[in-house]
């Protein structure tokens, strides 16, 4: 681990007093110690204590303190969402005039957008009528209009996007972030990853800690399943009844203090204990946060009957009991990928989103969370404002220039930032890579992108890797 | 800012003479503690190598360190109070290193130096050092320097030595005014040594022989005995694999097959070269070359090669696959991470990026064979035979399609070359396209041809080869001026007076033509390459039975001839084509033709029966591979050519690959005793396996920036004990397994004192108390529960999500998608090489212990043991359970407890009482009475579900499963589905539910209810649709049974269906849900306390 990141974290523990009132403040029991042991002392070690998720403050004051990812996985199109470019109406089949640029599969004349855009807000930032509902809020967010990455294929881009890095394997930025900041509450997982019938491209990967420690990787739910105890593995004894598994851990936690009774003092021993009452807790708590049911009938309205809705009434759910990193998928495999038919498929999927979105920014708003939470809407890439041959009524994978939105955590709301060509094939204007969205992001969260590192095979590894800059102009 | 202490940092010089030689002890003293220090810390600024030398002032040589400015003397020999260089290194006037404080030990060191009159015996500025040779600190590391003879030192506590390794230990305890713990006990001592050299628990039987042996050679025997044991080989052998990053597949691949279907055969080779105690040179020779040695009869070893092959595939990134392989290679043999150099010379070791593509070298002249070869004798049976002529077929068909396309595309990549290089051309600005996973038409220009022919106007840029000149020169000229200059540049071209090298026949072609554009000089270039093409094939032709038939006779047409025909030359892909080769068919097609033949040789080779396992072995190229350095790492960004070799700072003499690929070569210089990190690095990482920690701290880092060995000594004196002992890893094991430290306590009743002297026991005070890696905690509650399955090798198998008695060893794994719960325990990710395991205790390792039907299960199975009869009264069962689990007999208190949780008032909760009355199972229904004719239960409980075992559909049962909505019937009516519930006692019932069905196609299923006492109570059918049952109220005496039979109708379709009900009692407000009752086995509390002990931190946490 970075030795100043180290340093960091052993000073600004100021309030590490004393062993009992850090273990009051905690409510960790003696395991911290293992946590506060390790910044001070072990500098050039890369363990990481017995209780990695602990919380941590950030490098420097932050704007954000949680991040949610709306990844609309397979690469929406921008120019029928966000990215309004008039000019394919009026080159409707002709040919770009420049040629098009290399993507994955062979591609014709233009397209025009089958969606009407309008402009919305005090800001007056066009959207398109798939997203009317999101675009009530365009006030609060911040589109980007010139995202690049790097190569047209989903695997590499997804791996960009998530973990900084188109083939080599890295951390992801959920485990980058709980690595930075713990997670504030101990009773649930710190990164939570929704994706709903199954894994995306790549599965697991996109959610991988790598070289950082196991406890930093997404905790995944399917949820397309609706009971919340099938949503994490072994959240529920299906033999015993709580009662009796508290009578059960009683017996436990006494052979444990006999036990420990005999021994010296080690704080792995009483680490271990306390995960146990932790695992305890976090039975009930997690099965009652993800049971959406227990909000009020109007709020489950707002959110919709849809899989998004509840997914995003869960997240709102996890971010108010402290939970750091909430991913949420589109579906399995790569709905938005849609090289045929896009009008009615990207119709749908949008249809599924538009509503569940627009709900939990007024959600989070309302209950005074968007301040501090930072949203991030998004694909791995766009779609070419070219048709795609044969069919000619899809748009192939576009890399070269798309769209992603930010809103809170300190986000400058009703600005676009960056531009592509006149037919949104190029980034052409005030560029924007994913490292630097991440460095973005990082900064939101209190981090210099630069100096959040992990020491690791010979190297200070970070996940902008030798890249990225903050882009300020984002910024509020 | 603290850059500007340097000005200021100038001492005076400090004139002072010697008298008298130094003291031997002396020297040794500076060279080890001091000048180390120097070189690292210091030298980079103040010394003959430093680009400017910061305040003037040097620290490279005994003058130079005397001299001084006008702040005084930096040293006062045997005054340290007076030496400014301690009050800088201090950080107490001056800041020295500024960038952070030397450890207080080292800084102690200095002290002791200089009041021992700072004897110094270089009289010449350190030669290493200021040469101008940038890695000159780098070589003085360390780890760099030839292993030394340590003499093992003389300490008081001569009692506690039982090997070499406690002198060293205990030097610096002694020196630390404290010792060893006392000797742990015999029943601590087994349990450690056989976790730690088994990964298993011993067995009640091995723990009382140990303790009632009363030889003084017990301990000894006892060691003997585990490392005899084959389990000893899978113990030791998963530590190698997180070396070798093992895995059973690739990660993610587009095309291909993604599984390893032998990746187990090198498992199996670890396990049987740890049993054999293989030779760790001759172990790490195979695995890196054993396709060249001559290995006799006996081809088992070329199964080793895995650990170079089984890693990741990284989307099939050549460029990645190597660079994997050398980091395996590097980190893991050498503790070296020489991959930090693929981009640029490596920031803190002394290695370049020039050695990175000399091993780059190594590995791009290794192919893996698409069909691995078999490594065992052929069987002499029927089922082999067929299996062979079979797999004849299929090769000879692969092999065909792969010579047509090869043909195709050399042909392709001949006759159209002129539209290559206009691709090339137009491409210069362009970002790498064939990195892309493009799709193509058949007849568009191939990205992988047009990067060859890339590479090969580039070289021949470089080497300004006179075929390519004139190409050179038109392109130099911009679209817009093209015109206007390029009749300047054919003037020149033509005239044979000119200084530019032109090939004549190039020359020629362009005599009479005057471009006017850059098509214009590619269609120039690709007609002459069709020409000499066409010439060359009619000579041949005219010369079919001609013996010297190698060239044209003309040199210059010869030389064009080479552009088309040469081993480097573009058309010419190579023969050896494996899982590169998808990268030259990019339409898909032609992809999908070459998987489907790929796929019937594999599934052919997995799945016959008669196939013989296979070696995942690299072998050499065809043509070794000349490496060039990757400019920033880019491939696409070729620059100069060097040598393959090996690590300059690892070897006196410099040594050069020079026979094929260079993998034998290289792996004789890793192994070379000179080599002076394979044995440490290897010792260390046995060393930090026993004990939890390296003497380095870093196993895989020895670099610049790894730590520090804590004993320096010790750990050369094991590296040379190993060497001398013919690299014997057992030999190393018992030195280290026997030795005092090892038999030492975990606890001390003066642990608090020690703690402040070594609070992290570096000094090994005490043994460290570890717990259970996620192999042996699974390997742990299997033994335990009596039903571990011992065969040693074998195919993977899945065993995270169903139970599966096998060690943990044999799991599947699966690169791109690693079980959650496995990280969750630490398990290295096999993305690559891991130099440790982390340990860490999160939640979903509790909710494993708590909850995982795994767990569960074992603690069931351990209450049917044989050895556990049930007829012994609670006391005696609890202290048998005790010696299971624990290896010991539970005290009184113990006893007492768990007998309290026995006896405790059965607090039978309502909720348990309810789900008590409902049965789950499957049967028929009689037609001639209208009842349930047989009911049997379900007997595997999946912690959701009810099913007939493990796997969905069961072998007998098929689908039938009953959850806590609903289920699933069997395809017969013998196996209907039926959810029974049993009335407890007399009284009126009321019923009522739905019966629902969802998915589609099919026709539904039919439900019916029928009631022991009154029989067939209704009968209801669904399909995509949902019945509200009508409330029923039904009498029934206690012990009478509702059931709740579902079958399949006509049509084996998606027959799940859901059927929630609710069963009123008439005259109380009793309620039975089914939903909410549902439950899985029904606890008792012998299991539930062999459960709580199993979580119990006594249970994973080894003394």
């Amino acid at each position: 681990m970075n030795i100043e990141f180290q340093q960091r974290l052993s000073n600004d523990l100021p309030f590490v007093t004393s062993r009992r009132e850090m273990l009051a403040r905690c409510g960790m029991g003696l395991g911290m110690l293992g946590l506060a042991g390790l910044f001070a002392d072990e500098a050039q070690a890369n363990t990481i204590s017995a209780e990695p998720l602990a919380p941590r403050p950030p490098q420097f004051a932050a704007k954000a303190q949680r991040v949610v990812h709306l990844f609309m996985n397979g690469g929406p199109s921008h120019v029928d969402t966000f990215d309004y470019k008039p000019a394919l109406a009026k080159h409707h089949g002709q040919p770009v005039p420049a040629g098009n640029l290399r993507t994955e599969r062979l591609t014709g004349g233009l397209m025009k957008s089958p969606f009407p855009f309008r402009q919305h807000g005090e800001s007056g930032l066009w959207v398109s009528d798939l997203f009317e509902k999101t675009a009530r809020h365009i006030d609060d967010i911040a589109v980007i209009r010139s995202m690049h990455a790097e190569v047209p294929n989903h695997e590499p881009s997804l791996m960009l996007m998530n973990c900084g890095h188109g083939r080599l394997p890295r951390p992801s930025f959920g485990s980058w972030v709980t690595y930075g900041l713990g997670t504030s509450n101990q009773n649930l997982p710190g990164f939570v990853v929704m994706c709903p019938g199954g894994y995306p491209i790549v599965a697991t990967r996109n959610w991988r800690s790598s070289f950082l420690p196991g406890a930093f990787q997404g905790t995944y739910l399917d949820t397309k399943k609706t009971d919340p105890a099938e949503l994490i593995a072994n959240l529920r004894n299906g033999t015993l009844p709580l009662e009796d598994q508290r009578r059960q851990l009683d017996l436990v936690l006494a052979f444990n203090r006999k036990h420990a009774a005999d021994r010296n003092v080690d704080p792995q021993l009483e680490s271990r204990i306390e995960s146990f009452e932790l695992a305890y807790r976090m039975q009930s708590e997690a099965q009652e946060v993800f049971d959406v049911t227990r909000e009020p009938k109007h709020v489950q309205e707002q959110y919709g009957s849809g899989t998004h809705g509840r997914q995003l009434l869960m997240t709102r759910r996890l971010l108010e009991r402290g939970v750091r990193f909430v991913q949420v998928w589109s579906g399995a495999g790569q709905p938005w990928d849609n090289h045929n038919d896009i009008e009615q498929n990207h119709r749908n999927l949008a249809g599924e989103w538009d509503q569940p979105i627009a709900a939990f920014l007024d959600d989070l708003k309302q209950r005074g969370l968007l301040d501090s939470t930072l949203v991030l809407w998004g694909g791995e890439f766009g779609r070419t404002p070219v048709a795609e041959r044969p069919a000619l009524n899809g748009r192939d994978h576009n890399h070269y220039g798309f769209t992603c939105w930010l809103a809170g955590g300190g986000i400058r709301g009703g600005y676009a930032h960056g531009a592509t060509d006149e037919f949104g094939f190029e980034a052409v204007e005030n560029h924007v890579s994913v490292h630097d969205l991440h460095a973005t992001m990082l900064h939101q969260l209190g981090f210099d992108h630069e100096k959040l590192t992990y020491r690791y095979a010979g190297r200070d590894f970070r996940l902008t890797d030798v890249e990225g800059k903050v882009v300020r102009e984002v910024l509020s | 800012m603290r850059g500007g202490l340097f000005c200021v940092f100038v001492f005076a010089f400090a004139g002072e003479l010697r008298a008298e030689p130094p003291n031997p002890q002396d020297v040794e003293f500076f060279e080890k503690r001091i000048r180390p220090v120097l070189v690292e810390n210091c030298y980079v600024c103040h010394s003959g190598q430093a680009r400017e030398i910061k305040g003037a002032f040097r620290l490279d040589s005994r003058e130079a360190i005397r001299q001084g400015g006008e702040t005084g003397p930096a040293i006062v020999p045997g005054k340290p109070r007076e030496s400014l260089l301690l009050e800088a290194l201090r950080h107490e006037s001056f800041e020295m290193p500024p960038d952070k404080q030397l450890p207080k030990n080292v800084i102690d060191d200095f002290e002791h130096w200089i009041a021992r009159g700072a004897v110094d015996p270089r009289d010449q500025p350190d030669a290493a050092a200021s040469e101008s040779d940038p890695f000159a600190v780098g070589k003085n590391h360390w780890s760099f320097q030839p292993v030394r003879e340590a003499v093992p030192p003389d300490v008081q506590q001569t009692q506690r030595v039982r090997t070499p390794v406690d002198r060293f230990l205990l030097q610096k305890l002694e020196a630390a005014k404290f010792s060893y713990a006392p000797e742990a006990s015999r029943r601590v001592l087994i349990r450690r040594a056989t976790f730690d050299l088994l990964g298993l628990p011993p067995t009640p039987e091995e723990i009382e022989q140990f303790l009632t042996d009363e030889s003084p050679t017990a301990y000894e025997k006892l060691i003997d005995r585990l490392l005899a044991s084959p389990h000893y080989g899978e113990r030791w052998a998963r530590h190698w694999l997180d070396v070798a990053r093992y895995a059973d597949n690739k990660g993610y691949v587009f095309f291909e097959e993604k599984n390893y279907p032998w990746a187990w055969t090198y498992r199996d080779y670890v396990v049987r070269a740890f049993n054999e105690d293989r030779p760790y040179d001759r172990f790490v020779t195979e695995q890196l070359a054993a396709d060249r040695l001559d290995l006799g009869e006996d081809k088992r070893p070329l199964a080793a090669m895995g650990f170079l092959t089984l890693g990741g595939h990284f989307m099939n990134n050549t460029h990645d696959i190597i660079d994997d392989r050398i980091d395996v290679v590097t980190r893991g043999l050498l503790g070296l991470t020489v991959t930090c150099a693929r981009c640029h010379d490596h920031k803190y070791d002394p290695v370049s990026q020039k050695e990175y593509y000399g091993l780059y070298g190594v590995f791009r002249g290794s192919v893996d064979p698409l069909l691995p070869p078999e490594f065992l004798p052929a069987p002499e049976s029927e089922a082999y035979r067929s299996f062979e002529t079979g797999l004849r077929e299929r090769l000879e068909k692969l092999q065909a399609f792969i010579g047509d396309q090869r043909e195709k595309i050399i042909r392709n990549a001949q006759t159209r070359a002129g539209e290559y290089l206009l691709a090339v051309h137009r491409k210069r600005n362009q970002p790498n396209t064939e990195e892309f996973m493009l799709l193509t038409d058949t007849d568009d220009l191939h990205p992988a041809i047009i990067h060859r022919w890339e590479t090969v106007v580039k070289r021949s840029k470089r080497e300004s080869d006179p075929v390519w000149s004139a190409w050179h020169a038109f392109a130099a000229l911009s679209d817009h001026e093209f015109v206007q200059q390029a009749g300047e540049v054919h003037r020149q071209l033509i005239d044979p007076a000119s200084s530019v090298k032109v090939n004549a026949v190039v020359r020629e072609a362009f005599r009479e033509r005057v471009p006017t554009s850059m098509k214009d000089v590619a269609d120039v270039y690709g007609e002459l390459f069709k020409n000499v093409r066409e010439h060359w094939i009619e000579l041949a032709t005219l010369n079919k039975n001609a013996v010297d038939y190698s060239r044209l006779p003309d040199d210059a047409e010869e030389a064009v001839r080479q552009q088309l025909y040469g081993p480097d030359s573009a058309p010419m892909i190579p023969r050896e084509l494996s899982w590169g080769f998808l990268d030259l068919l990019p339409d898909r097609p032609t992809q999908g033709e070459f998987t489907k033949l790929l796929k019937e040789v594999e599934t052919w080779s997995m799945n016959q029966p008669g196939a013989p396992p296979r070696a995942m072995v690299l072998q050499n190229a065809e043509t070794p591979y000349q490496p060039v350095v990757f400019v920033r790492g880019n491939p696409h960004r070729e620059g100069e050519s060097v040598t393959k070799g090996f690590l300059s700072v690892l070897t006196k003499q410099p040594i050069r690959f020079e026979s094929g690929s260079g993998r034998e070569e290289l792996a004789a210089a890793i192994v070379a005793k000179e080599n002076p990190l394979t044995a440490r690095v290897f010792v260390n990482r046995v060393w930090g396996w026993h004990f939890g920690r390296g003497l380095v701290a870093t196993p895989s880092d020895f670099g610049l920036r790894g730590d520090p060995p804590t004993h320096p000594d010790l750990l050369d004196w094991l590296a040379r004990d190993f060497m001398n002992h013919g690299w014997s890893i057992k030999h190393l094991h018992r030195q280290i397994v026997l030795s005092g430290a090892y038999r030492q306590a975990s606890d001390r009743d003066d642990a608090d004192r020690v703690a402040t002297i070594d609070p992290k026991n570096q000094l090994l005070g005490k043994f460290p108390r570890s717990r259970l890696d996620f192999e042996s905690t699974r390997d742990a509650i299997l033994a335990a529960s009596g039903d571990l399955n011992r065969t040693i090798g074998g195919p993977p198998v899945e065993l995270i999500s169903s139970y599966q008695p096998r060690r943990t060893l044999y799991v599947f794994i699966d690169r791109m998608d690693l079980p959650g719960l496995m990280r969750s325990f630490d398990y290295p990710d096999p993305a690559a090489t891991s130099p440790e395991r982390e340990q860490t205790t999160i939640v979903p390792q509790a909710l494993f212990f708590m909850n995982d039907q795994f767990t569960l299960t074992c603690a069931r199975k351990l209450l049917e043991r044989n050895d556990l009869p049930s007829q012994e009264s609670a006391a005696e069962r609890i202290v048998k359970i005790y010696t299971i689990l624990f290896g010991r007999v539970p005290d009184s208190e113990e006893v007492d407890r768990a007998i309290a949780f026995l006896n405790a008032e059965a607090e039978e909760t309502e909720s348990l009482a309810l789900s008590r009355a409902w049965q789950y199972g499957y049967g028929s229904i009689d037609d001639s009475t209208q009842r349930v004719g047989t009911f049997t239960p379900l007997t595997h409980w999946t912690g959701l579900r009810w099913q007939g075992g493990p796997a969905l559909p069961d072998p007998n049962l098929g689908w039938v499963f009953v959850d806590k909505r609903g289920g699933h019937p069997a395809a017969t009516l013998e196996r209907c589905v039926i959810r029974r519930w049993i009335a407890p006692e007399d009284g009126t019932y009321i019923v009522t539910g739905e019966l629902i069905h969802v998915p589609e196609p099919g026709d539904g299923v039919r439900g019916r209810l029928v009631s022991s006492a009154a029989g067939l109570l209704g009968e209801w059918t669904v399909d995509q649709s949902k019945a509200v049952l009508p409330e029923l109220e039904v009498s029934l005496q206690k012990g009478d049974t509702l059931d709740f039979v579902v079958d399949f109708r006509e049509t084996i379709l998606h027959d799940e269906h859901e059927w929630p009900v609710t069963i009123r009692q008439g005259d109380s407000d009793r309620e039975w849900n089914s939903e909410r009752d549902f439950r899985g086995h029904s606890s008792d509390r012998w299991t539930e306390l062999v459960h709580a002990l199993m979580m119990t931190n006594e249970f994973v946490f080894i003394d």
